[in-house]
């Protein structure tokens, strides 16, 4: 829910609850007000007929038409000369509530004790509350929509220095070695928030360098050893040497191929964590698929390995070129490598995904483990066992979903090139894609 | 063939210097940036070994003061970055081709060849060892002016070894050369053997003289002392 959305909601939660308690104030000392004014009023007649008695008056004509009594009281003036008397009561004849309030004034006029008692009906509260009622429900209602308007109108300004700045955030990108630029603002949480943001990004951006300086610092002092070792033995396998020297020259030369093999397979991981490689524009997957099948026709024909595709035409997908070749290329490798001479690989090729399958031994030990680095189904394989991490990467850069399973004497491996509907894959993509192939 | 060998690290320079002195290449040493553009002010070189990252400067920019300075020599780059970046920046440059590091000296050799052939003997792409001749252009190769049939890579094969005559190379080094960037994930190098067995076995049928020997533990060699 939008903020400003929020806020409104509550605001207007905040008048609804507090209206009533405003009303019932209001009431209250309407109420109270209208009856001092009619109790004052009566007290103020009262005291004028009693001067008029006083004066020895007939006050019969000032009290004529009004609720007056004058009555003679026998005995003793009681302390309090004024008494009032609210009475809530039902008329019986009308049937209706009423509320006469009455004022008893006692007054000493010569040797005799007055009473003089005025009374009058007045307003009821249920009555100021009614005619208060439509006011109420007319100002909220305004409130209510003033709110909601203002709100609507003034959130476009206020929230401005907000929108910009996430929009920078949005765009903002590590690899690019330019700062984010923030908007100008004068609000104070804004200002806070765009402080913390380029510090935040600035220290970000650092790190991101200093790691990046790392590993091609790394990359660079150990390939340039590693060139130098391979040069001197290559240098050395040219002099005047025996078979055994030889022999020894060979084992050396296939260490240092592994050795920069594993080399060069770390930093690229580092680099694929590093998000180094972003894809800008799509590919023809396909036709990349193709290519990499072609480069080791060679190996399958020597394996003797049956090789059968099925490759959808123009499947585009958003990858930077080498990382497809790459993911392909160790598939396919670890497919031919893990095979028996004679044996079998299935590729099948979908716009959804990618699936390889090959027959071979049984993996020792949970495929899922296969991802790890340095993990190998077999110890004294020559593979390194960085080629499915590499893999693994790679999807993980692009989104995608792979997994690897083991049934009936075949290796699958399925990459789903759209994450969210991994129920596809579980639920038909892998009884079919023999299904398919075979049929 | 001049060369200047532009590298920070000693060993590595003598031993390529070593192995292209075996060519009868003359090659020079420059170990930083300033000795290079010193060197490059004052000689003219067929190719330059260019390493990017020097002690005093950028191999990048040196590149820059060769445009600059006119001067027409083929240039190899030769990086420990691989980062592509790096390469695309190298080749837009005026660079001519670009190895990483660790590379196999033969491959650094028949690339150095490559652009020799391509900056200095202009039109001329034919690469002639007495009797076989290998157009580069075509990609045709033929022994005794009979044409041999052979795929792309027994061709890049065959040239690798006339390239690299008389030196021993491993099957590690020919893989490289054949697949590059895949060399990686091949698990064992036997393909190496199946294609220079085919190769061997395609000029034998046109008579012509099998050079390539195999040399024990190590790999091949294309032996011109052979008749």
């Amino acid at each position: 829910m939008k903020l400003i959305n929020k806020i409104t909601i509550w605001f207007i939660g905040i008048v609804f609850l507090i209206t009533p308690v405003t009303m019932f104030i209001s009431r209250n000392n309407i109420k109270k007000h209208l009856d001092e004014a009619e109790v004052t009023r009566m007290k103020e007649v009262n005291d004028r007929v009693a001067q008029q008695l006083m004066a020895g008056e007939k006050p019969d004509r000032y009290t004529h038409g009004r609720p007056i009594a004058i009555s003679l009281l026998p005995g003793a003036l009681p302390d309090q000369r004024v008494t009032v008397v609210k009475d809530n009561y039902v008329a019986e004849d009308l049937g209706r509530k009423e509320c006469r309030i009455s004022v008893d004034s006692y007054y000493e006029v010569g040797a005799q004790h007055y009473k003089i008692s005025s009374y009058n009906y007045v307003i009821k509260s249920e009555e100021i509350f009614r005619g208060m009622l439509s006011t109420v429900v007319w100002k909220m209602l305004l409130m209510i929509v003033a709110v909601a308007v203002t709100a609507r109108l003034l959130s476009g300004k206020i929230f401005s220095p907000l929108r910009r700045t996430m929009k920078a955030i949005h765009s903002f990108d590590l690899k690019q070695k330019n700062k984010i630029q923030l908007p100008q603002t004068s609000t104070t949480e804004f200002k806070e928030l765009n402080v913390f943001l380029s510090k935040m990004t600035d220290k970000a951006m650092e790190d991101y360098a200093a790691v990046k300086e790392f590993s091609e610092n790394a990359s660079h002092e150990l390939q340039t050893p590693l060139a130098v070792i391979r040069s001197k033995i290559e240098l050395l396998s040219e002099t005047n040497i025996d078979g055994v020297q030889a022999a020894l020259i060979g084992d050396m030369q296939n260490a240092i191929e592994k050795l920069s093999h594993i080399n060069r397979s770390l930093i690229l991981l580092t680099k694929l964590e590093n998000q180094e490689f972003k894809a800008t524009e799509s590919l023809k997957f396909c036709r990349v698929t193709k290519d990499v099948i072609a480069t080791y026709e060679d190996w399958i024909a020597m394996r003797e390995i049956n090789l059968s595709t099925s490759l959808d035409k123009t499947i585009p997908l958003t990858i930077h070129p080498a990382l497809a070749e790459m993911l392909i290329s160790n598939l396919l490798s670890n497919a031919i490598r893990h095979n028996h001479d004679g044996g079998q690989i299935n590729v099948l090729l979908t716009s959804r995904e990618f699936c390889i399958s090959n027959t071979g031994l049984p993996p020792q030990g949970p495929t899922c483990e296969l991802f790890q680095r340095f993990k190998k189904s077999n110890q004294s394989n020559d593979s390194i066992g960085l080629g499915l991490a590499i893999v693994k990467q790679i999807c993980e850069v692009n989104n995608f979903a792979i997994d690897y399973t083991y049934a009936d004497g075949w290796h699958r491996i399925h990459v789903n090139f759209y994450k969210n509907d991994q129920s596809v894959i579980n639920s038909t993509g892998s009884l079919t894609t023999e299904e398919m192939l075979l049929a | 063939m001049k060369v200047l060998i532009v590298e920070d690290n000693k060993e590595l320079a003598s031993g390529i210097s070593d192995y292209l002195n075996g060519e009868k290449y003359i090659c020079e040493l420059a170990y930083t940036f300033e000795v290079a553009r010193e060197k490059l002010s004052l000689f003219t070189y067929d190719c330059i070994l260019l390493d990017i990252m020097l002690p005093d400067g950028n191999g990048l920019e040196l590149l820059k003061y060769i445009r600059q300075e006119n001067i027409n020599s083929g240039i190899l780059i030769i990086s420990a970055k691989d980062a592509l970046d790096d390469k695309v920046n190298g080749l837009e440059g005026g660079a001519d081709d670009y190895v990483t590091k660790p590379f196999h000296l033969p491959e650094l050799h028949a690339r150095l060849r490559a652009i020799y052939r391509r900056k200095t003997l202009e039109g001329n792409n034919l690469v002639v060892f007495n009797e076989i001749v290998l157009n580069t252009d075509t990609v045709e190769a033929t022994v005794n002016n009979a044409l041999l049939d052979v795929t792309r890579k027994e061709f890049d094969l065959l040239l690798y070894f006339v390239v690299n005559k008389n030196r021993v190379l491993s099957r590690q080094s020919i893989a490289a050369h054949l697949w590059g960037d895949y060399t990686d994930n091949l698990a064992n190098f036997d393909f190496v053997y199946q294609h220079v067995k085919n190769l061997r076995k395609k000029i034998s049928a046109v008579e012509g003289i099998d050079y390539i020997e195999t040399v024990y533990g190590l790999g091949y060699k294309f032996n011109t002392s052979k008749t």
